[in-house]
Order: structure tokens, then sequence, then C-alpha cells
């Protein structure tokens, strides 16, 4: 391992850097345990639970969470089954129209979503998935499959021919070779698309309002937008709610963090 | 894949079941019981309907933009549909909302409803919407650190100095000049208050008036000079509401909303606020702007379902309705006759109070129009309080633009 | 293993059988994006070419008047202004800060796991929520920005060139997380032995960094580059809670501006000539990005 002998500057750079990160996010939390009537002081004088019993109580969090874990788990399961496959054949096999796809990709990912919003709510009517969660998955993983195709074909690319070509030498088929061989080494790259899609997909907004309409078919981000009234915003509930929201998500990304380490010991054995 | 499809594409009533009736409306800050319990009264007195409730996010443009999606796709999913006040004329344009004159003649509504809202609903003699509640902008007044209400421009801006030099730290006079709606709304309550009519709505839409310019050139000003703190150009409701409730300001111009919270329990300004109408040049009352939404039916519902609709919304709108709303979610009613029953003047007395304020608010264009122009106006009007652009070139730039958007040539 | 491979021995018949299986892997992947794209994409496509105002029920062909007019519409070139501006610093400031962060997660030793799970916290806040957060800090009466500074009175997001800025802070920081877990996972791509090797032969930090790390990141660098850059360009979630494009259009990219044309004036026409232009400078960046980056693609090793 390299030697950690920068001290000062080194802590400095680190300090600096989670403050800068985390720092808005630990205010966030403070904010959501901040009585509504001393949010004009530069901090509390007391601390209350009461904005998560309004946010929770009497409210489907579970139901919201439970939505939204859904629909995301099945697009990234969906993003990886195909992105995989076809990263694999952009990385390492020989077909025409490699660039093509990669370039076609790329620009369906670019295309502004909000100008995709009434064609797309006229097709999910006609094979009458609107207001299903199911409709939602189509959608998500075509703009997320761009980013897949191109981060898991950087990554095969990457991995080394030769033990490829060992095992096919060895008589694998090419399928074959990449399930025994290359996938156990692509696994950082898998889990880290893996995550950024599950977070797309979960903070996803555009699609969820317009396509759901039913109360108990709520995603995550649409539920956190009924929460202020007309003019009113409450704050603390709002940071409350937004608090309660991201932490499947920290949970989450922590056990995925936990692969991506293992993942790691795994690469190390090469060469 | 195929499964999910086949098992999705399985809709539509056996025959015999009850007839499904959609409200959709954009949820109130407060206890749901009250409004659940009158809703459950409808569903009891119409067995062979069975109500179902679906709420909107809280966010004006998310709510347009859904039902722009939706109505323009011919979605009959839902039947009865809350909407702002300045949409009704560019909704009933587009066909989407269902005429509702059989139900609700235009006389009768003109008699029971607030002028304002009646107008905002009433399209060429046709009733296309009914009022739900309304909103008017006004004034809120620190009695405690100014002798009376300003009626005057000049009466507010001495007011407000005088105050702020007994006390450095305070603002003089905050509202909203974000560039959003809200922003609008302060630029026409500025330019009635100066005597004009603009926007006129016609043939033309006319913007650059003397009377619009002197207005613009008052907000800009207020800044200017100090009156208002730099804070207002990025203001929304709430932004000015807390700076005032944390007792801060002199003066503010908001919505009725912001009263209850000012009146509760830990308000450091409780008990030391005062509401009145908004000052003007010559001194009368100045006009608020009327905000609020009406209920209406969409109109891809098939003919019962419409019927049922215009149902739901008498009950909705009926003076005890009207009252419940008042007395449980301090929503205004928009019925005259309310604003002088004894419960409301019991429980309620600073939304009794605003009976005259209703009475004169001054809706925004009524024109189909409204949403093309009003993008454009919020920036041109931002960009002259924030000293950008003059008034003058800022209100030319926005007649060009409007009178190309709407085809006009002289 | 133990199987025996179909069409191994001869070389013209294991070409033709890897180009036929690279198409059955491909073949799901097309079949989702042409499914679900195509018709938006087309439908967007042919209606700018169209005058549409859902409300009036207008609908007439125009040919490309629409694009004309573009092109003289001051408002678009204001938000390609202030969009490419954004764009170009808010990308530079996230790869500046985010290439640090990557390598002080790698190196972390103790409560690795958290550490990274925590520092993903921004990405992980729903857009909205995130642009609601900095709005409350940086709120000019009661924001901790300004209590920090002393109790300034700052306007963040209400003065004309600052509020743009401000912005791009609120972006960068919600999205250098994702531009440090990518170059991350390329730092955790690179064999240990070619550090321990360079070690050996005496090598500064600085210099295994500069010689070693760096080329060996550029693949990792290009990615984060080209999505960042394509998401920049396209921004809309913060800026929409943050400013809603103002004060005075000062913060409009085109993204909102197609938004409000589409969704607040019901200008579907117009609307799709906006988003088909906006998608047309999105796709000429990527194709410049991929040209210029072209040699990193390819050079992994």
């Amino acid at each position: 391992m390299r030697s950690r002998g920068r001290g000062l500057g080194y802590a400095v750079a680190v300090v600096a850097l989670l403050t800068f990160f985390l720092g808005p996010f630990v205010w966030q939390v403070l904010t959501s345990l901040w009585p509504d009537d001393q949010l004009g002081r530069a901090l509390p004088r007391s601390l209350t639970v009461g904005a998560y019993a309004s946010v929770l109580g009497g409210r489907p969090f579970v139901r919201w969470i439970a939505n939204s874990l859904a629909v995301a788990a099945a697009t990234t399961a969906l993003c990886l089954l195909i992105g995989t496959a076809a990263g694999f054949a952009l990385a390492k096999l020989e077909f025409r129209g490699r660039r093509l796809l990669l370039g076609a990709a790329l620009a369906i990912s670019m295309f502004p979503p909000i100008a995709t919003v009434s064609p797309l709510y006229l097709a999910l009517r006609a094979v009458g998935l609107r207001d299903q969660l199911a409709g939602l998955v189509p959608p998500y993983a075509t703009f997320a499959l761009p980013m897949t195709l191109w981060i898991l074909s950087s990554f095969f690319r990457q991995l080394p021919d030769e033990l490829y070509q060992a095992a096919r030498v060895d008589g694998c088929t090419p399928l074959l070779a990449f399930r025994k061989v290359l996938l156990p080494l692509a696994a950082p790259g898998l889990f880290t698309t893996a995550i950024l899609v599950f977070i797309f997909s979960w903070n996803e907004f555009l699609y969820a309002l317009t396509f759901l309409s039913s109360p108990e078919k709520r995603t995550v981000p649409v539920a956190l937008s009924l929460l202020a009234g007309e003019h009113k915003e409450p704050w603390p509930e709002i940071a409350a709610a937004s608090v309660v929201a991201t932490l499947p998500l920290v949970a989450l990304t922590i056990l995925f963090q936990r692969r991506i380490v293992s993942g790691l010991t795994a690469g190390a054995v090469k060469g | 894949m195929l499964a999910l499809l086949s098992a999705a594409c399985q809709r539509g009533h056996s025959p015999g079941e009850r007839a499904r009736l959609v409200f959709k409306y954009q949820p109130l800050w407060g206890d749901p019981a009250p409004l659940r319990e009158h809703l459950a009264r409808f569903a009891a007195e119409n067995p062979d309907l069975d109500l179902r409730v679906e709420t909107l996010p809280n966010s004006t443009d998310l709510i347009h933009q859904f039902f722009l999606t939706a109505l323009e796709g011919g979605d009959d999913s839902f039947d009865v549909l809350v909407a702002d006040v300045t949409w009704i004329p560019e909704f009933a344009r587009a066909g989407w909302i269902a005429d509702l004159s059989d139900g609700f003649p235009p006389d009768g509504l003109r008699a029971a409803f607030l002028p304002g809202p009646t107008d905002a609903v009433v399209l060429g003699g046709r009733t296309f919407a009914v009022p739900w509640y309304v909103d008017v902008g006004l004034l809120y007044v620190r009695t405690d650190l100014t002798p009376r209400a300003p009626r005057t421009y000049d009466e507010l801006r001495s007011f407000a100095r005088a105050a702020m030099e007994r006390h450095p730290s305070l603002a003089g006079y905050l509202w909203q000049g974000r560039q959003y709606e809200g922003l609008s709304c302060n630029v026409y309550e500025a330019i009635w208050g100066h005597g004009g009519q603009a926007p006129e709505v016609g043939r033309r839409i006319l913007l650059d008036t003397a009377a619009a310019r002197t207005g613009l050139l008052y907000l800009h000003d207020l800044i200017a000079s100090g009156i208002s703190p730099p804070l207002v150009t990025s203001a929304a409701e709430e932004e000015t509401r807390r700076v005032f409730q944390d007792g801060r300001a002199v003066f503010m111009r908001n919505w009725p909303y912001a009263w209850a919270e000012l009146q509760a329990a830990g308000s450091p300004v409780r008990g030391r606020v005062g509401i009145a109408p908004l000052p003007s040049l010559s001194g009368q009352p100045g006009p608020g702007t009327l905000g609020g939404w009406q209920l209406a039916v969409n109109a891809h519902a098939p003919p019962e379902r419409r019927r049922a609709a215009a149902r739901l919304i008498a009950h909705l709108t009926s003076p005890e309705a009207n009252l419940l709303m008042a007395l449980a979610y301090g929503r205004n009613p928009a019925r005259r006759a309310t604003y002088a029953d004894a419960r409301l003047r019991a429980q309620a007395p600073m939304i009794a109070d605003l009976a005259p304020l209703v009475e004169h608010a001054r809706p925004r264009p009524v024109t189909p129009y409204y949403q093309l122009f009003t993008d454009l106006l919020q920036g041109e009007f931002s960009a002259a309080i924030s000293g950008i652009r003059t008034p003058e070139q800022a209100l030319a730039r926005a007649q060009r633009q409007v009178d190309r958007l709407i085809g006009w040539a002289p | 293993m133990g199987t025996v491979s179909r069409g191994a021995p001869s070389r013209g018949g294991s070409l033709a059988a890897e180009r036929r299986q690279a198409y059955l892997l491909v073949a799901p992947a097309v079949a989702v994006l042409a499914a679900v794209a195509l018709y938006p994409i087309g439908a967007a496509l042919w209606l700018s070419l169209h005058r549409h105002i859902v409300v009036f029920h207008e609908r007439s062909f125009l040919g490309f008047a629409n694009y004309r007019f573009l092109l003289a519409d001051a408002r678009f070139w204001s938000a390609l202004g202030h969009t490419a501006y954004f764009t170009v610093v808010a990308v530079s400031a996230e790869l500046a800060l985010g290439l640090p962060l990557a390598l002080i997660l790698h190196e972390a030793r103790r409560g690795r796991g958290l550490l990274r799970a925590l520092v993903l916290i921004p990405w992980a806040i729903p857009t909205v929520v995130a642009a609601k957060l900095w709005a409350w800090l940086l709120n000019p009466s009661y924001g901790l920005i300004n209590r920090l500074l002393g109790g300034a009175d700052i306007n963040w997001l209400g003065h004309p060139v600052l509020a743009l800025h401000t912005a791009i802070v609120v972006d960068a920081w919600k999205t250098t997380p994702f531009v440090a877990i990518l170059l991350l996972a390329g730092l955790q791509g690179i064999p240990e032995d070619i550090y321990r090797a360079a070690r050996v032969d005496g090598a500064s930090s600085f210099r295994i960094f500069r010689s070693i790390t760096l080329p060996l990141l550029r693949p990792a660098l290009a990615l984060a580059l080209l999505f960042r850059t394509l998401d920049a360009l396209r921004v809309f979630d913060a800026i929409y809670v943050l400013t809603e494009g103002g004060p005075a259009n000062t913060t409009e990219t085109l993204s909102l501006y197609a938004y409000k044309t589409l969704m607040r004036a019901g200008d579907f026409g117009y609307g799709a000539t906006l988003s088909v232009v906006t998608f047309l400078c999105v796709a000429l960046a990527a194709a410049a990005l991929v040209r210029g980056l072209g040699r990193g693609w390819e050079e992994a090793r």
C-alpha cells in the first residue's frame, strides 16, 4: 500500500472535503430536529422529533419506499442483465455496428426527458401500463442503459485479453469464458453501475409524477413533493422526510460498497 | 414482461359495479379528517358511486404540467379536478373541462359567489368551473411599530422609514420578487394601485401603459431606496413570511395563509400584527390579486360520470362546505354569505374581516393566452425590479413578445 | 469448465460464430432502446416541424420555420450561453474535486465502507430535495452560509451574476460523488504490483501519481467527463428549485426554457424544437469529447 506520510496537508484536505460534502446533510438532519418556531435563531435551543412524527405518522412511508424499491430493483436488474451481455460484446467481440450502438445509445440518453413525457404518456396509455409501477421500468431502463453500456464496455475492455484467450484455448465458448473468468474481475464495474442505476431510478421524478396517479403507487420523490402546504413550506418536515427517504439508499450503498471491496481483492490476483 | 402487460391490460368495469368517481386535488395543510368526513357524507348519499380521492403535489407548476399532459392525452381516469384561477379560460378553450351551466347557471353563481372568482369561471355566459376557495393579496402591518396601516404609497414609505430609523435592523416592506407567478401578482397590484388597468385584454393585450411603467418603477425604487431589502428578489411567500414572523420587518405583502402562522403560539409577533388592504396612489384601498382554486369537471369523462361529478362539486362548494373549509383549513370562502355567518365570525374572525378585501380582489387577465405570456412577463418584470432593464425597456420588450405570440399586428 | 466449444477450430468459423453471439448478446439492449426511445424522439422531431399550441388545438405544418425563429431568438442564445458556461465551470470543478476525493476514498483504512457510503449521500439525495436543502442554507436571512460569514446579507440566489455561480456550486456538491465513484472504480482497477515496482525503483509519490496513476485512470476520467458534460448540459431540477430561471432569466438553461415552453405555455411545437436543438448541442459536445478522448479509450493499459 502507498505510504501515508503526507501528514498535515492530507488531513486538512480530508477534513475540508468531508465537511463540504457531508456538512449540508448533517445540517439537514439538524434541521429535521429543529423546532419550527426557533428557526430564526442561529442554533436550536432544543431538539424535537415532532417533524418525524408528523411525516411518518399517518403516512404510508413504508409503502412509498417499497414502491421505489420495486421499481429501482427491477430497473437495475434489467439494466445489469442486458448491459452486461451487450457490454461484453461491445468490448471483446468483433461485429459491425459497435460504434453505431454506442453512439445511438448515447444519443438517446442525451435527449431532454421533458420532451418525451407527452409521447411516452400516450404510448403507456395505449399498452395499458399507465398508473402501473411496471410501466416505469422500460423508460427508466432506456435512460439508464447508455450509461450502463458505456461503463461496462469500458470495464470489460480493460480486462486483460490473455485470460480470456487462455480460457477460450482451454475449450470454453465465449460466454463461458466470460462467466467464469471475466465476470468476477469486472465486479467493481458491475457494482458501480448497479449503484448508479439504482440511485437514478430511485430519484427519478418526472415520469413517476406523470405516469402514476394512484396514491398507493407513489414513489418516494413524488411523495416528498406532497408535503408542503399550498404556500407553506414546513422546513423541519421537509428535512425529516428527506432524511428518512435517503436512509434506505445509504444502507444499500454500504452493502454494495462492501461488495466493491471484495471485488477489489479478487481483482488483485492478476497478471 | 408479456404477462405483466396482459395483466395490466385488464381494465374496465363489470356490469353491476359502482361507477368510479375520482376527485383530484392538492392536499390541504392540516388535519385531513374534516374533509374526509365531508366526502364520506357525499359517498353515503350516493351509494351507487365509488368515490376515490387522489392528491397531487403542492406545486402549481407541477399540477399544471400534470393536467396538460393528461388532458391533452385524453385521460378520463379522473372526473373532478382542481384548477388555479388563471387556468379556467385555458382549459375551457382547449375543451378539457365541461360546461357546467346546467347545474350552475351563471346568474346563480353571480348572486351567491364573490364577483372576482365568478368572473374567472363564467366565460362567454357559460359556467366552466365553480370556485372552491379564494385568496387575496393583502398587507400585513406591525401594529406596534406604526400608528396605523398606510393608505398611500407615500405613507408606506414614510411609516417604514420612521420605524427603520427607530430600529436600525428592521426591514421596511417585504414582498415577493423572485421570478415566478408571485412576482406577477405583486406587479399587477402595483399597477392597479397606480390607477392602471394593465394588462388590458381586448383584441390586443396592452402591457406598456403609463400606469404599468410607474408601478414597475415604484417596485424597483423600493429596493433601490432600501425600504425593501435586496433579499426580496429571491423571496417567495415563505421567505418573506419567516422574516416578518421573526419581527424583522414593518410591512409585508402576502396571502391570508400567513395570518395563522403569525398568530400561532410561539410566534415572536403574536398579537402585534394587523391586516389591511394594500395601499394605492389615491388612498383608496388598492385591489389585491385574486388567487384561489376552482373545481371543474373533466370533459373526457362520459356523461353519467360528468353528472355525478357536478353533484360532487355542488357538495364541495355548498355553504356548509365553505364554512368547513374556512374553520378547519383556513381557506377563505368563495360564497359571499359565508362571511356573514355568525359561526365564522365567532371562530375565525380574521377570515370574516376579509370580506371587503375579497369583494374587491381583482383577477389577473382572464384569457386563454395567460399561460403563454405570463412566463414572458415574469422575466421582464424581474429584469425591471433588479435594475437590469428600465421599466420602459422591460415593458416594451414584453409588449413586442406578447404581440407576436397572439399574432396581433397593427 | 469441461465443455467442448463449438466452432472453435477454424479461424473463419469462429469469427462468424463470434459475430452471431455478439448480435445475440446485443439484441436485448437494442430492443429496449428502440422500443422505448424511438417513438418519443421521433414524435419530438416531428412536432418540432409544426406549430402546435395545445390549448388552441392549433396544429399546422411549418417546415423549418421554428428553427429559423430559434436562430433569431435572443432568449435561446442567452439560455445557450448560460448552459455552456454552467457546463464548463461545473464539470471542471467536479473533476477537480472528484479526483482528490477518489484518492482519499481509495486510501482510507478505517471505516472504508461507511466513509464511501457517506460520501455518496449528496448523489443519493433526490435533486429536488438537495436543491431545497441548499436553498435553505443559502437563505439570505436564515441560511447557515450567511451566518458563518458573520451575518452577511448576500443575496446568493437573487443577484443576477451570483445566482448562476451559486447554482454551479450546488450542482458540484451534488454530482462530485458520482465522479468520485467512477474514478474510484478506475483506481481500484490498477494492479498493486505496478505501484510496488515503481516504489522499488525509488519513484516519489507525486511521480507515481503523474506517470502511472493518471494515465491508467484516463478511461475512467474520460467516462466521468463525458457523462458529467452530458448531464450538465441538460441541468434542470436544481436550477428550477433554486431560482426558477431568475432573476430576469439569468440562470435560465436550455432545459428550463424548453420546460417552460412545453409545460407552462403548452407550445408543444416550439418546445419540441428547443428540445431537438438542445439534443443537437449535447450531441455535438459528446462527439467532440469522444473524438478528443478517443485515444484515452483504447489506451487502457
